[in-house]
This record gives structure tokens, sequence and C-alpha cells, in this order.
């Protein structure tokens, strides 16, 4: 039988790996991908939650369910605009290295 | 609960959305249709604040998801007046190519300021950061025509993005150990549960988020080359709308949602809870913005140091919590955001005629638009604080608000640092004044100026501009001599 405690030990590594990737890669795609392991950390963390926090007359908080179905639709929205700024970046300067973009600083 | 009523009570939003609509059908349409769009995407606000009023003064939806108060719909109004301001702006922007598809993204984001500012349930705050955020980050990288818009773009939307993954994990630890996505409900569940390392964890992680979205320092750094790179009117709205609603939203939730674990920042009762982490958010804002400003010479960097350090200013009314506090907080943020649009406005129109807004191209601006220096000039002691301007009265209200507090003026040491800070800050704005008022033009720009290109607008062209930027020069003066009206509308409207 899993525990709550250890879905949210598998949510908060997801979430840590995911904060990683993005501090730590250098290609623009990869901190993407890296972003939306973020927000499926918080996705299971939800779900555990409604799943093991059961109400009064037994049954999940099913609040937590709705929200995850909004995440996964706004992370899907994300992933397009996402994409396209990267496309519109990649026109202008042919790279996807955040090394590379750097025509803006202090 | 029938449909029909839940259009009666949301038709702001429905009119703001089916101008989106429109203005994006219009823009498909050949031939030179942006003044067109303009035109309807400004009808559209106007009529979505006439429906704005005749909301009834109370109800709830949905268990919070849609509330109508005073306070939200104030914040509506003011949402959609700083979106007219930035539809006229945007009219200047000679790069922007596809208006209708740009009117109907800030119009898009506009919904999404609405709906957070009208919501005390943590789902629909998550939709409405995420609606406006997106279409942000697409106004942000809009222009083509500019590598730099891309990346302020590609800045934005990867800060933006943690931020929101942030604020969502933290909010699923608060929902998890509240078990319930009401704020009220919320704060009624931490006041009876003492609070645990997790919840904790889920508080400071929604606060890191927001830090980013008013950029606080240390999470600020997506906004310097924001507000840079990203065509003018986008950078207004993200410095102007997208504030107002992420304070508003932000002080809902800790003064409401997490009211019990507020806690206490005073000099010698440090109690843990947020206000602690606010307090320190607030005070590194306010050294780190009007440090690194003193060194920008470019005008649109420094407004957006500067801004990291307003946030800070802004942060000390939460800090202080309660009526008096919240209601200086969102004082401060509505002049601010005014005051900034108008800011961006003069930025915008130096930019066209001159085609940049580093310092030097604003040299002598005097003797070539005196209205515009002389909005210029109202906007900068606004923001340094100066009387009679609303800037002056806005700190006044934030700092007595933030000394009233608690016992022994705990709170001393902070507005003290603010103190210091505002009066840092005057070296940068007034440097930009020198540049206008004392400066001789550069060789550069008087040869570009006495140079007739063909993409020179006629001055004619941008009356209206001028026109905006006169009435938001009015507003600033007018709030800072008159600050009683505002006042009591925000007070009179808080719970």
């Amino acid at each position: 039988m899993v525990t709550l405690g250890q879905y949210l030990i598998v949510s908060g590594l997801l979430f840590t790996i995911g904060f990683a990737g993005v501090l730590l890669r250098r290609n623009i795609i990869i901190i993407f991908m890296s972003l939306e392991l973020m927000l499926n950390a918080a996705n299971l963390s939800l779900v555990a939650f409604s799943r093991f926090r059961l109400g009064v007359d037994g049954m999940p908080n099913y609040n937590a369910q709705v929200f995850v179905f909004f995440i996964i639709t706004v992370a899907a929205a994300e992933v397009a605009v996402g994409l396209a700024i990267i496309v519109a970046l990649y026109r202008a300067r042919q790279t996807t290295h955040v090394e590379d973009i750097n025509s803006l600083k202090f | 609960m029938n449909y029909l009523e839940l259009l009666k009570l949301a038709a702001p939003e429905a009119v703001v959305a089916v101008t989106a609509l429109v203005v994006l059908a219009l823009g498909l349409a050949r031939g030179r249709v942006a003044g067109i769009c303009s035109a309807a995407a400004a009808a559209g606000l106007l009529f979505a604040m006439a429906a704005v009023v005749m909301l009834p003064p109370n109800a709830t939806l949905f268990g919070g998801m849609h509330v109508i108060t005073p306070l939200t719909s104030l914040f509506k109004t003011i949402c959609l007046t700083l979106a007219f301001f930035t539809v006229i702006l945007a009219r200047s922007d000679r790069s922007a190519r596809n208006q209708g598809e740009y009117l109907a993204l800030l119009l898009l984001a506009t919904i999404g300021l609405m709906l957070l500012v009208g919501s005390e349930e943590l789902l629909m705050i998550f939709i409405g950061l995420e609606l406006t955020g997106l279409s942000l980050y697409v106004m942000a990288g809009f222009d083509k025509t500019d590598p730099r818009s891309a990346e302020a773009g590609l800045k934005y939307f990867l800060f933006g993005s943690t931020a929101s993954a942030f604020t969502l994990f933290g909010l699923s630890l608060v929902y998890g150990m509240c078990g319930t996505t009401g704020l009220a409900a919320i704060g009624g569940k931490l006041d009876a549960i003492p609070v645990q390392p997790l919840l904790a964890a889920g508080i400071v992680m929604t606060l890191i988020g927001f830090a980013f979205k008013i950029a606080a320092a240390p999470f600020h750094l997506w906004a310097p080359d924001a507000y840079q790179g990203a065509p003018v009117a986008s950078a207004a709205f993200i410095a102007s709308g997208s504030k107002v609603a992420s304070f508003v939203v932000l002080g809902k939730i800790v003064l409401v949602g997490f009211a019990p674990a507020q806690g206490s920042a005073a000099w010698h009762g440090l109690i843990a809870g947020w206000a602690p982490v606010l307090a320190a958010l607030a005070a590194l804002s306010i050294v780190v913005g009007n440090l690194v400003a003193l060194a920008q010479s470019n005008v649109r960097r420094l407004l957006a140091y500067s801004a990291v350090a307003h946030a800070g200013y802004t942060l000390l009314g939460l800090v202080a919590g309660g009526r008096d506090g919240f209601g200086a907080t969102l004082f401060y943020t509505t002049v601010y955001a005014f005051t900034l649009v108008g800011a961006f406005g003069v930025v915008a129109l130096v930019r066209r005629e001159t085609g940049g807004d580093d310092l030097t191209h604003f040299r002598a601006l005097r003797s070539r638009s005196p209205l515009l220096a002389g909005c210029m000039a109202i906007f900068m002691l606004s923001l340094a604080g100066l009387p009679p301007l609303a800037g002056f009265f806005g700190k006044f209200y934030l700092f007595s608000a933030a000394l009233r507090t608690g016992a022994n003026h705990g709170l001393l040491w902070l507005v003290a640092l603010a103190l210091f800070g505002s009066l840092i800050s005057l070296y940068y704005y007034l440097a930009v004044l020198k540049a206008i008022f004392v400066e001789e033009p550069s060789p550069a720009t008087t040869q570009l100026l006495n140079d007739p290109r063909p993409t020179r607008t006629s001055p004619s062209s941008d009356f209206l501009e001028r026109i905006s930027l006169a009435v938001l020069a009015l507003v600033v003066l007018f709030l800072g001599v008159l600050p009683g009206g505002l006042v009591t509308l925000i007070v009179g409207a808080l719970p």
C-alpha cells in the first residue's frame, strides 16, 4: 500500500528535478521540459491529497481532481505559447542555447 | 442559478471577451485596419466599464470563484482603464504589424486581470494568473522585426512559468493541508490547526511565485529585460495592469487566506509567519532596486529597476497588514500604475521620434515638445515621491500605516530603509529630468530629427497619445492634491 507520504516524496522529487533542470540546463527546449515536470509535480500532489483526504461521507475531495484537469489544459496552452516564442527567437538568432541569448543585459 | 444570471454577473468579462474576438476578426481584413481595431478595442473597454457599473454591489458565485464586492468592481474598473490607455499607447508603435492580434491579446490579458481581481478561490486565481501570463508573454515577444523583443518574451516566459509552477506547487500543499480551495475556508482551517512544516513550505512557495510576478528582489531578474526589450505598450501593461492585479490578489491571499499565519516583522518581536518573509523581500527590493537603478543609462531599464524598488515600498502595506495597510498598498499600486503607464507613453513617443530610449535620446526634449517634457517631469517627480504629486501622498499613507502597526513602532526599521531608498531614487529620477531640461541634444539625435525620413509620422497623428498623456499627468497631480476621493473609495470598499 502506497501512503500519502510516499506520493508526496515523489512529487517533491519531481519538483526538485524540474527546478534543477530549469536552473542548470543550457538548452531552452530542455528547460522547457523541466518546467512541465514542475507542473506535473503539483498535479501528482493534488491527486494524492484528493485520494487520501477523504471527506466525512468517505468520498475523495473532487475539487483537486478538477483542478488537475485545468492544470493539464493550461500546461498544453503554455507549451503552445512557449514553443512559439522559442521559434520566434530561433528565427532571429539561429540558436536555442541560453548563453547565446545575451543582447539584453545590465 | 441559471446561465442567464451567470452571464449577468460576469457581464464585464463577457463584453471584453466578445470584443477580443471581434477585434481579432477585424484584424484579418485586408488593408489598413489598425485604426478600426484600436477604436473597437477602446469601445469594448468602455462598454465593459459601463457593465461593471451596472453590477449588483455584492454577489458570490460557486463558493467564491467569482465574487462581486465594491472592491472587485473598483479594481476591475482600474484594470479596464489601464488597458484603455495601453490601447491608445499601442497605436504609436509603428513596428507593430497585425494590430488586431496584438489588441486581442491585450484584451485577453485584461480578462485574466479581471478574473484575478474578482476571485477568492485558488483554482480561479490560478486560471487568471495563467491567462494574464500567457497573453503577456506573447505580447512581450510580439515585435518580429526586433530580435530583442523575442529575447524579452523568452526571458519573461521562462521566469513567469517557473513562478507559476512555484505558486501552483505551493497552492497544492496548502490545499492538501486545509482540504479546501476557498480562501476564507483556508483562513478558517489555518486558525484551527497548528502550522506544520509542509504548510509552511506551501505558504513560502506561494509567496515566492507572487514575488516573481510583482518583480520583488531577488526574483526580479526578468523585469529589466522584459521592460527594455518588449514593445513599449506591452511593457507598460506588464508594469501596470499585471502589477495592480497581482498586488490585489496577493493581498487577498495573505490577509484572508493566510491571515492566521501572519507572524510579525517587528524589530525586537520577530514572530515566524509570512510577514517576516514579505518584509525581507521588501527590504531587499528597496536596496537592490534603488542601487542598481543608479547605474542605468536606458530609461526603460531604469524604470524597471525603480519598479523593483516600488514593489518593495508597496509590500510595506501588506507587511503591516490590516485594513489600513491593505488600503495603503492598494492606493499606492494604483497611483504607481497610472504614473508608469504615463512614463512609458512618453518613452513610446520619444522612441518614435528618435528611434531609441536611452537617456541621450531624451536630451533637450523640452525644446522639441514642451508638453511631453512637462508630463515626464510630473511622472518622474511623482515616482520620486515629491509633494504635491500622488506619489508623495501614496508613500506617506504607506509609511504611516506601517508605523502605526504593532506596539513600539516595530516596523520603524523597514520604514527608515524605505525613506532612505526614496532619497536615493531622487538621484536617478532627476537624472532623467536633467537630460530633458538641461542637457543639449546629442549630435546624432539632432541629425536624425533634421532628416525627414518617410517612416517618421507627422506630429498630428499622435494627437490622441499626447492628450491621453496630459490626462494621466493631470490624474497624478489631482490624486496628489486631493487624494481623499480614491482613499475613501478604497477603504470604504475593503471588507
